[in-house]
């Protein structure tokens, strides 16, 4: 199913949730709104689903307002972080209760909805557990079965809210991998929330990047990670080093290199520079005095070493290949030149 | 290591937090002054009137016309209580409204209420001339000095119970799970039926079976509401002061002691479904 935001705005009192949210969701993808906390991404996938009502803005499913449809007829598959299973029903009873509760001309008969359910606890591979109490199981077994709850009433859109988030990070990565292949066989157009990047550019078709009630960028986790579009992104992808830099004619001075931006032509002025360690390069000086800088230490990680470089602009943290240092002669406390390959500048506000 | 060892040689495990002979002994000590040696002396007493002497009290008219209006108005007050001490707690957790914390407050007056004023209060009221009495009579409804005044005496001093053991399991309890029931499809009733009430089931047998309990032991408040014409408004408790005032304490023993076992069987039932209810949470 197809799904849209279009200018949402949502304000609980006087902090802003949601900031004029614009998002289309393609039918049978997997996509994942990332953010650090109070970015609005849980409030963005509550709205979809009907939990929550915006302020302002329009929802469409398959182009029509979600608002006139009823929750029930929403049917949208919520899982939520705590797992929210009903504690005095069995395993069964849970992933039945979506059906059980239909009105009785739409309810299947009894046996088709314990085949039902059976088949799902195959698919979520807790087959024979149908008789347990949700306190019986493991918190990975739990978020399971919220899955096959969710997924008992055949949803046209799967939402997780940091589905996650409650696990150990073992677990954390089985689910993940498992919920990926889920989405491979079933195809249900599916949106998760997570704080997580490496869950989100692991799980997700497409990301997107929320911060302060406003998406920053959406794309390919490729894409995020290649093309960070602001400033925020980078961030928050983190391990990038944060250089402050001069721009003169679109031509920026980072470190001691001349590097063309993809700034305009025309501009000058004060700007900060994205630099990742495996982008920077160092050498033996070579007379200029500013864009030498001392290395503090050495960390080798495989064939690279990740240098602890002391520069004028601030401290620099480089990954370079092992050879290139002993051509060079360079250990630590001897000074080097520092050389940038690439760079993201944006203009300091 | 020996001190560890010899602790395992006199048949004990070293406990990691100490203390549990002290508190179990100083809890029994505690349990049968309070309430095990009292219940000894009364049942030692009643033992004056021998087996034949309780069977015959147990069966005569005025006790068990007696029993009969003790036990039922108790049971009837528990119940109204049941419903509308859950819905007064439902309202205290959920809404937020100007004066909540006042109505919040008001619940517990009835513990701290001398019982004798509430009865008093209530009467008052309730009496054929009284605020409400004059309506309930234009219909005919006898309340106060009849045994409807006797059920509402009970719901006012049971009502807290009710209330302040919903009330924090409400609390606890996740708006989420009927989130999730809305999500599946659920109706506003259906999740209120399916899955609010299951969840607080444990919580509501306590307070039923505490405002029962309370309700079968209440004096002060009853008597002056209920009239005490024999057969027909005289409670137990009533009835076992009457018997004390005629100095037949071994008669006045035998009906607390029949009066004990008819509520602890009831408590021990509603305990036994406590159990059933959670063992179903899978505690």
């Amino acid at each position: 199913m197809t799904i849209e935001a279009l200018g949402l705005e949502k304000r609980f009192g006087s902090f802003a949730a949601l900031r004029g949210v614009d998002l289309k969701v393609e039918p049978g993808e997997l996509l994942a709104l990332l953010g650090p906390s109070g970015s609005g991404k849980t409030t963005l996938l509550r709205s979809i689903a009907g939990l929550e009502t915006v302020d302002r803005g329009q929802i469409l499913y398959e182009g029509i307002d979600a608002d006139t449809i009823s929750l029930r007829d929403r049917r949208v598959g919520f899982v939520f972080q705590h797992y929210a299973l009903f504690r005095h029903m069995t395993i069964a009873d849970n992933i039945a209760f979506g059906l059980k509760v239909r009105p009785r001309r739409e309810r299947p008969p009894r046996a088709e909805i314990n085949a039902r359910v059976e088949q799902l606890l195959e698919l979520v591979q807790l087959g024979g557990l149908g008789g347990r109490f949700p306190a019986q199981l493991s918190g990975g077994q739990r978020q399971r079965v919220a899955l096959a709850r969710a997924l008992a009433i055949e949803p046209r859109v799967l939402l997780l809210d940091e589905p996650f988030g409650a696990l150990d990070a073992r677990v954390r990565k089985e689910l993940r991998r498992w919920l990926r292949r889920l989405h491979e066989e079933i195809h249900v157009t599916t949106i998760f929330v997570t704080h997580d990047q490496d869950e989100a550019f692991e799980l997700a078709d497409r990301v997107v990047v929320m911060n302060d009630g406003k998406i920053e960028q959406i794309g390919s986790p490729a894409e995020i990670y290649d093309q960070p579009a602001t400033e925020f992104v980078y961030e928050f992808l983190g391990g990038a080093n944060r250089l402050p830099c001069h721009v003169e004619g679109g031509v920026a001075l980072i470190a001691g290199t001349r590097l063309t931006t993809d700034l305009p032509r025309d501009f000058t002025g004060d700007a900060v520079a994205f630099v990742r360690p495996h982008e920077i390069g160092v050498a033996r000086p070579n007379g200029h005095i500013d864009d030498v800088a001392q290395v503090r230490s050495i960390l080798p990680i495989g064939p690279d070493a990740r240098l602890d470089l002391e520069h004028v602009s601030g401290h620099i943290e480089a990954l370079v290949p092992r050879e290139s240092l002993d051509a060079a002669g360079i250990g630590v406390g001897s000074r080097c030149a520092v050389r940038i390959a690439r760079a993201r500048v944006f203009p300091t506000s | 290591m020996t001190l560890a060892l010899d602790s395992v040689r006199r048949g004990q495990r070293a406990k990691v937090l100490p203390g549990f002979r002290l508190t179990l002994g100083i809890t029994l000590a505690w349990l049968s002054a309070i309430v095990l040696v009292p219940m000894f002396a009364l049942v030692s007493r009643a033992a004056g009137v021998g087996f034949d002497g309780m069977i015959a009290s147990a069966t005569d008219a005025r006790v068990l016309a007696s029993f009969r209006i003790t036990f039922g108005a108790s049971l009837i007050a528990a119940t109204i209580n049941l419903v509308f001490g859950t819905m007064l707690a439902w309202a205290l957790v959920r809404w937020r409204f100007p004066g909540r914390r006042l109505l919040d407050g008001f619940v517990d007056l009835p513990f701290a209420l001398p019982t004798a004023v509430a009865g008093i209060a209530l009467t008052t009221l309730w009496a054929k001339r009284g605020m409400l009495g004059q309506i309930a009579d234009g219909y005919g409804l006898q309340i106060a000095f009849a045994p409807p005044g006797i059920a509402i005496a009970l719901v006012f001093i049971g009502l807290p119970f009710v209330v302040r053991t919903v009330q924090p399991v409400l609390e606890e309890l996740e708006p989420e799970i009927e989130e999730a029931a809305a999500t599946l499809g659920a109706s506003r009733l259906q999740t209120i039926a399916r899955v609010v009430l299951p969840e607080l089931l444990p919580a509501l047998l306590t307070g039923f079976a505490l405002a029962f309990a309370r309700a079968v032991g209440e004096y002060g408040s009853v008597i002056f509401i209920a009239g005490n014409r024999p057969g027909q408004t005289e409670i137990v408790p009533l009835l076992i002061v009457t018997k004390l005032e005629q100095y037949d304490y071994a008669g006045a023993a035998a009906l607390a002691v029949l009066m004990l076992l008819v509520s602890f069987v009831m408590l021990l039932a509603i305990n036994l479904l406590q159990r059933w209810a959670k063992k179903r949470h899978g505690n």
